[in-house]
């Protein structure tokens, strides 16, 4: 019995999803018009900030292609319009496929099991969205009060500053390769060729600057067709 | 940057980014519970209270504690404004991190700056637009598109994390090689030789202890040169 799934691609329900994720458009173009505005007062060119967001959107392309393929594995079970919201939404695939595991769970269902009717699609959308919903309120809470820390902690020292934000990439980064090395050698290879690459060509656009913002991507590639081939 | 500036950059841009960070996260809350109580009005699908309730304490026993530890972990890279588009979007280490920190390295601004902390706002925001576009297109036509992609690039797409991330790595272990070297042994020990400890402790473990042997070294420098 799949006809939960009827439900699931209601198009009322993609109707239902569409605030949510319009509100995360909403919020990216008020920032980058406050970002703009605030531009002036700072040694940022409108040109700079024009580039900086062309570079966050090509640079996005890569990771979000990959969630492409996860995402018709939950369609195939949650349906089209849930799917859409929770990966337009706070939270990431394994994270959803989680709480829809866990409210199929507390049902008494497995996930995907042809005993996940809609009363057990429906605990699955409950636990995605409370889920999702802790860190929603954290952060619109305490977001502004984490400034504070930072600042009490470096004491307005710029090159201290610096300093911590490139300590805070390479410890996170270095449990993210880490973790993701463990999973395998081939990823490791991945890894390893990408983060050789992007040295290579940090020394080559030291020359041709042009090339910079394509650094992160060919080196994704490289990685990633080494890491097939092998 | 004189404190005439800094003050207006506080006006113009950190206080509003808290009302709108502020209003847009918390409004959200009531718009994604759209679909689980149209499920319900509709259909009449919900399960008894007492399941969502049950259902709650699980899937917060295991996420419980990253609603705080990530924003926090992440933050010192974020920013506060970087924080509030990337906790209403999702996707964060894979996406949003990146995508700030290769901004800034393009536009050559430093971390912890105001010219940092624009740079990635924007960088954040040209990354969400992006992402939408994919998703809605992946929601859309995704069943029509899967067969024009060959195996072997589905079979690819399993290393673009471990290749955005030791690039990203790379990027600054170039810079501080130092750092590079404790961050990796850190995580070495924790996620190799310990081993069973959870993610939400073990990621804010190798941000932080990186983070004070960085304040550590800074100012034992600082403390050699003056002498």
């Amino acid at each position: 019995m799949k006809d939960y799934l009827e439900i699931a691609n209601d198009p009322i329900l993609w109707v239902m999803a569409i605030p949510a994720v319009v509100m995360v458009g909403i919020q990216a173009y008020l920032f980058s018009r406050r970002a703009f505005e605030a531009s002036k007062v700072t040694t940022l060119s409108k040109e700079q900030c024009r580039k900086a967001f062309k570079v966050g959107a090509v640079s996005a392309i890569g990771p979000s292609l990959s969630v492409f393929v996860v995402m018709l594995g939950m369609m195939a079970v949650i349906g089209g319009p849930v799917t859409w919201l929770r990966l337009s939404f706070i939270g990431a695939a394994p994270t959803e496929l989680t709480a829809s595991t866990i409210g199929a769970k507390a049902m008494g269902v497995e996930f995907g099991s042809p005993e996940y009717d809609v009363t057990a699609f429906a605990s699955s959308v409950w636990t995605m969205t409370l889920n999702g919903c802790g860190w929603l309120i954290f952060c619109g809470l305490f977001t502004h009060k984490l400034d504070r820390l930072q600042d009490r902690v470096a004491g307005g020292d710029a090159v201290l500053m610096e300093q911590i934000c490139g300590a805070a990439i390479l410890g996170t980064a270095s449990y993210l390769v880490m973790s993701n090395s463990q999973a395998g050698f081939d990823r490791f290879v991945a890894a390893l060729v990408a983060a050789i690459v992007m040295v290579l060509l940090g020394k080559v656009s030291e020359k041709a600057p042009k090339l910079k913002e394509y650094n992160l991507g060919i080196s994704m590639i490289a990685g990633m067709i080494v890491a097939v081939l092998i | 940057m004189d404190d005439q500036n800094l003050n207006s950059y506080e006006e113009i841009f950190t206080k509003k980014i808290i009302k709108t960070g502020r209003w847009t996260l918390l409004g959200a809350i009531p718009l994604c519970l759209l679909p689980a109580l149209y499920l319900w009005f509709k259909y009449g699908a919900i399960p008894p209270v007492k399941t969502i309730l049950t259902a709650w304490f699980m899937i917060a026993s295991i996420y419980g504690v990253e609603y705080f530890a990530t924003p926090i972990s992440y933050f010192p890279i974020l920013g506060m404004s970087g924080t509030y588009m990337s906790f209403l979007s999702g996707n964060i280490a894979n996406v949003r991190v990146p995508c700030a920190v290769v901004a800034q390295d393009v536009i050559g601004v430093k971390g912890g700056t105001n010219e940092g902390e624009l740079v990635a706002t924007l960088g954040i925001a040209g990354s969400i637009i992006t992402n939408l576009i994919v998703v809605t297109i992946a929601a859309l036509a995704g069943n029509v598109l899967i067969p024009y992609f060959p195996p072997v690039v589905m079979k690819a797409f399993d290393y673009v994390l471990p290749a955005i991330f030791g690039a990203l790595f790379s990027l600054f272990a170039v810079k501080y090689p130092k750092y590079g070297i404790f961050g990796m042994a850190i995580s070495a020990f924790l996620v190799i030789v310990i081993g069973v400890l959870p993610t939400w402790l073990v990621v804010p473990l190798c941000s932080f202890t990186t983070i004070g042997y960085a304040i550590y070294s800074y100012r034992h420098r600082k403390l050699q040169d003056e002498h």
